[in-house]
């Protein structure tokens, strides 16, 4: 597998360029090429979520995608949402509410809940379960989430 | 204990979480490596039991970028056989090569390990080694590995009998003789693991020649430095293990496991770095199991529902190998000691077996064997009120230790200090409308096609364990203290190394808070250290609801003396009696004179020689102190779980209504994250009540290794939790404190099977057995059905 082939991609922004394995999975690509470490790998075939990252605005298993396969994407991860000084809002409520304990599956949470916020800006807790299920945590217990997603979109919308 | 409390009991939001929310965490396999890291990939046994005839390398040795293959043999020149260091009449030892050499013993053992220059061509060269095995026939279910002609495990371990525990109360049979009723019954809990989200994973950098640093998702950083010591000969002064980020424990990682010490082995053999990264296959099939259990419970009771008597048989599957460093014994022998939960049972025998098999090795998950002791006892509590008429919370009243009767000794010898048994109960019926709900519930139990019941867990939780309790279990080297250094610095900062190592329990946030108290410095000003013995003192480590009792104890009186030492000096500095001098938010004072007073920087100056002051008399340089901590035996929280739960007429599914907690952990640090640890707890105990099963056909074959297939509960199969708190501090520890780690998951067990029992009992639904999956319920109503007919 000595075969390389470019990738450009855009992520949080910023252009990106490498020369890939075509078998190289994207999330090894973000975490490993690019060294974005803050997606996870969780399972790797595409049920626990922990490295769910926003591919071309919707949520996307960056275990399941190889690199080239997303050539020319646009791509959002955990490391674009918080400022230098301020974290985003859905960061800043997880914070507030306890809705982390290891962090590991975190990311994962956060992108789904970037994706879900956007296109309902004012989920019920139904619908929050609903949209949350993309994600497995083994620490929360998810009341603590659920409260905290619920939070963020008061405060986004309370924003704009 | 701090005189002054600011800071215990208050909910300061966590530290971690801003870096973890950005994405920064440093978990192993984030952390940069060195360009010439070797990458490792183990070559797994798809047979349960078979003997390794042949290992062709050759194809796989010969593929680019592949540095070596080698098999059990090889790295038996590295790695001496590992054996848990248990001394119990009844167990027998064995060995485990940590790589197989001739026999392989479950499925996922690893019989051989590529050495690559990537972790994709690592994946490459397992698939083209080629191991020729002779399959032999396999044992692996509990109910049968100990029959005559099985096959056997271990040729030192007859009948696959690793362990057998007896105890008896010398008036045991009289109790039951004399007994007006006996209810017997059979409970199965099936086979479950912790399943962190971040797989296992460790990375080995040799440094200053032939020293090595140990990078490892573990829970026990200093039990497992001395491990690889002991079992490759390097030196330990010439190991540092260090622990990152670690992505959720719940016990699966407080065992030391075979790749570590094949990673840290080949770090050295090679003299470059080594990482390994388990993948969720692997850890499924690898990572210790638990719950495997099976128990014969009798109960003698009276007219009035008091139990006069308990007898249990207990069977638990150890797997294939004991584990280090717990062994294979510790749910046998926890279930046995802990099934009496917080009743009046004076009169109490138990047989505890642990039986190996060709399966995965049991070891310390979250609670350990308390989710199965309790579905017995408690279990039992719901028959007996069934079969007197009575309701079963008012049985449980009936029989537990009241609180005036604190401290109770049981009959095991486990001292209960304090507790809130009844009080426990009586407020959780109350948040839950428990009255209400018994009024509303119709005889069938049938409304809008779905049955409804109430299941109440009230148990004790096993926390902090010393010395004293790991010798009661035979673990003979297993330490019982936790220690910490806590420092003042020249700027008047302060610096806390504790010998713990936290994934994701925030204790970054709460040992600060209890060290501030401590030494009555302000709560910005304190920074904990821990994961990491080049840095921290030796200690247990973290596993068993450990870290509020033995490392808050341990920080508690560390930070005392270093408050002692700054009143001493302040005295003399400010020409005042060193008793009259108080230290509270980082500074000394003269009592009642605030304004006459130095800031910890003023002090520290003296300390450490950085002003025109001298030491007082006798004082030493510098403004640090270290102390161990070994709590007592135990420290027993306890709690009451009641959950209110609707069974699916239809489809069978199980539905959490409500769910209520009161739980009393003594002396509470932080609320918030307490609450986290109870709902997180649960979340797993519903998940092992409902749907998690590791299965084994009966040839050994794992069926379910992908998270498709073991399922863990989601944010859709969860309730809310209303969670109450009675705080009852423990009066035979330092802190008072109880821990907490486990509780969630021992009481949601019990609670979620007794309220499915209590929706179906009017159905002739016998419910003794977990998961409660809907094909299992299904099952039973349909044979329940049938025998009414």
């Amino acid at each position: 597998m000595t075969g390389k082939t470019e990738v450009s991609v855009t992520v949080n922004g910023r252009k990106r360029h490498a020369m890939v394995e075509p078998r190289m999975l994207l999330v090894d690509f973000l975490r490993h090429e690019l060294g974005m470490t803050g997606t996870h790998i969780g399972c790797e075939h595409g049920v626990c979520g922990a490295c769910t990252v926003l591919l071309d605005g919707r949520t996307a298993r960056s275990c399941l995608h190889f690199a080239v396969a997303v050539d020319g994407a646009e791509i959002e991860t955990v490391e674009g949402m918080a400022g230098r000084d301020q974290l985003h809002p859905i960061q800043e409520a997880f914070h507030q509410h306890h809705a982390l304990q290891c962090g590991y599956c975190t990311a994962g949470f956060l992108m789904t809940t970037v994706e879900l916020l956007k296109r309902d800006p004012d989920p019920d807790e139904a619908d929050i379960r609903r949209a949350l299920t993309n994600n497995v945590c083994r620490c929360t217990g998810y009341a603590n989430i659920i409260k905290a997603v619920a939070a963020a979109a008061a405060a986004i919308r309370a924003q704009s | 204990m701090a005189d002054n409390m600011r800071f215990i009991g208050q909910d300061v939001l966590r530290r971690e979480d801003e870096y973890l929310l950005r994405g920064q965490g440093r978990f192993v396999d984030d952390l940069v490596v060195p360009t010439d890291t070797l990458h490792l990939g183990f070559v797994l046994s798809p047979h349960a039991h078979a003997r390794i005839a042949a290992i062709d390398v050759a194809q796989a040795a010969a593929l680019d970028g592949v540095v070596a293959v080698l098999t059990g043999d090889d790295i038996a020149e590295f790695v001496q056989p590992i054996v848990a260091e248990i001394e119990f009449p009844g167990y027998i030892r064995h060995g485990r090569d940590v790589v197989a050499r001739d026999i392989v013993r479950f499925v996922g053992e690893a019989v051989a390990v590529a050495v690559c220059e990537s972790a994709y061509v690592a994946q490459d060269a397992i698939e083209l080694v080629d191991v020729d095995y002779e399959i032999l026939p396999a044992a692996v279910r509990l109910e049968t590995a100990t029959d005559p002609g099985m096959p056997q495990v271990h040729a030192e371990i007859d009948n696959n009998l690793i362990f057998e525990g007896r105890f008896t109360t010398d008036g045991v049979d009289a109790a039951f003789a004399g007994a007006p009723h006996v209810l017997k019954e059979r409970f199965r809990s099936g086979r479950v693991g912790g399943v962190p989200i971040e797989p296992r994973g460790c990375l080995a950098i040799p440094e200053h020649g032939d020293s090595l640093l140990f990078y490892s998702s573990t829970q026990v950083p200093h039990l497992l430095r001395t491990a690889l010591a002991q079992y490759t000969g390097a030196d330990e002064s010439k190991i540092r293990v260090v622990v990152p980020e670690v992505g959720g424990g719940f016990g699966t990682k407080a065992q030391i496991y075979p790749e570590e010490f094949v990673t840290f082995a080949l770090a050295r053999h090679f003299r470059q770095p080594v990482k390994w990264m388990q993948d969720r296959r692997e850890e499924l099939l690898t990572d210790i199991h638990a719950r495997d259990h099976l128990y014969e419970v009798e109960v003698a009771f009276d007219d009035d529902g008091v139990v006069q008597g308990l007898r249990a048989e207990i069977w638990t599957n150890g797997g294939a190998y004991s584990t280090l460093p717990f062994g294979c014994t510790l749910e046998t022998t926890g279930g046995a000691r802990m099934i009496v939960g917080p009743y009046r049972i004076t009169e109490y025998a138990y047989v505890a077996r642990a039986v190996a098999t060709h399966t995965a090795p049991a070891g310390a998950y979250r609670g350990v064997a308390q989710p199965t002791c309790f579905m017995a006892i408690e279990g039992m509590m719901d028959r007996i009120a069934r079969a007197l008429k009575l309701d079963p919370a008012e049985v449980r009243l009936r029989n537990m230790v009241p609180t005036a009767e604190l401290p109770w000794t049981n009959v095991v010898g486990v001292r209960y200090d304090t507790g809130s048994f009844v009080e426990s109960l009586q407020r959780a019926m109350t948040m839950i409308d428990y009255s209400g709900f018994r009024t509303r519930q119709p005889a069938d139990r049938l409304v809008d096609g779905k049955y409804r019941g109430i299941g109440i867990c009230s148990f004790t939780e096993v926390s902090g364990t010393g010395a004293p309790g790991w010798r009661a279990r035979g673990l003979v080297r297993m330490p019982g203290f936790d220690s910490g250094i806590v420092k003042v610095e020249p700027t008047g900062k302060v610096t806390a190394y504790v010998s713990h190592a936290h994934a994701g329990q925030g204790h970054y946030t709460t040992f600060a808070q209890v060290v501030a108290d401590a030494l009555g410095a302000d709560l910005e000003d304190v920074n904990i250290i821990e994961g990491d013995t080049a840095a921290t003192p030796y200690g247990t480590n973290t596993f068993a609801s450990r870290s509020a009792v033995t490392g808050g104890g341990a920080l508690l009186r560390a930070g005392d003396k270093v408050k002692q030492k700054i009143r001493r000096i302040a005295a003399d500095m400010l020409e005042a009696a060193v008793e009259d001098v108080v230290v509270e938010g980082g500074r000394a004072y003269v009592a009642g004179v605030a304004q006459h007073g130095l800031s910890f920087k003023q002090v520290a100056e003296t300390a450490y020689a950085m002003n025109n002051q001298s030491l007082p008399e006798g004082e030493t340089f510098g403004l640090e102190d270290t102390d161990f901590y070994d709590p007592p035996l135990v420290t027993m929280a306890n709690a009451v779980h009641i959950a209110q739960v609707a069974v699916d007429a239809a489809d069978c599914r199980v539905e959490i209504e409500r769910y209520v907690v009161v739980h009393d952990c003594g002396r509470i640090i932080n609320p918030t994250i307490v609450d986290g640890q109870i709902q997180g707890g649960i979340a797993q105990g519903i998940g092992e009540a409902l749907m998690e099963e590791m299965v084994y056909d009966d040839m050994g074959q794992f069926q379910n290794a992908t998270l498709l297939d073991y399922l863990l509960p989601t944010s859709e199969d969860l309730p809310n939790f209303e969670i109450e708190h009675i705080e009852s501090p423990s009066i035979d520890n330092v802190g008072g404190f109880k821990g907490v780690g486990e509780g969630g998951l021992i009481g949601a067990v019990p609670a979620v099977l007794n309220g499915v029992a209590d929706a179906l009992c009017d159905l002739g639904v016998n419910i003794n057995r977990k998961p409660l999956k809907p094909s299992v319920i299904l099952k039973l109503m349909r044979e329940a059905r049938e025998r009414q007919t």
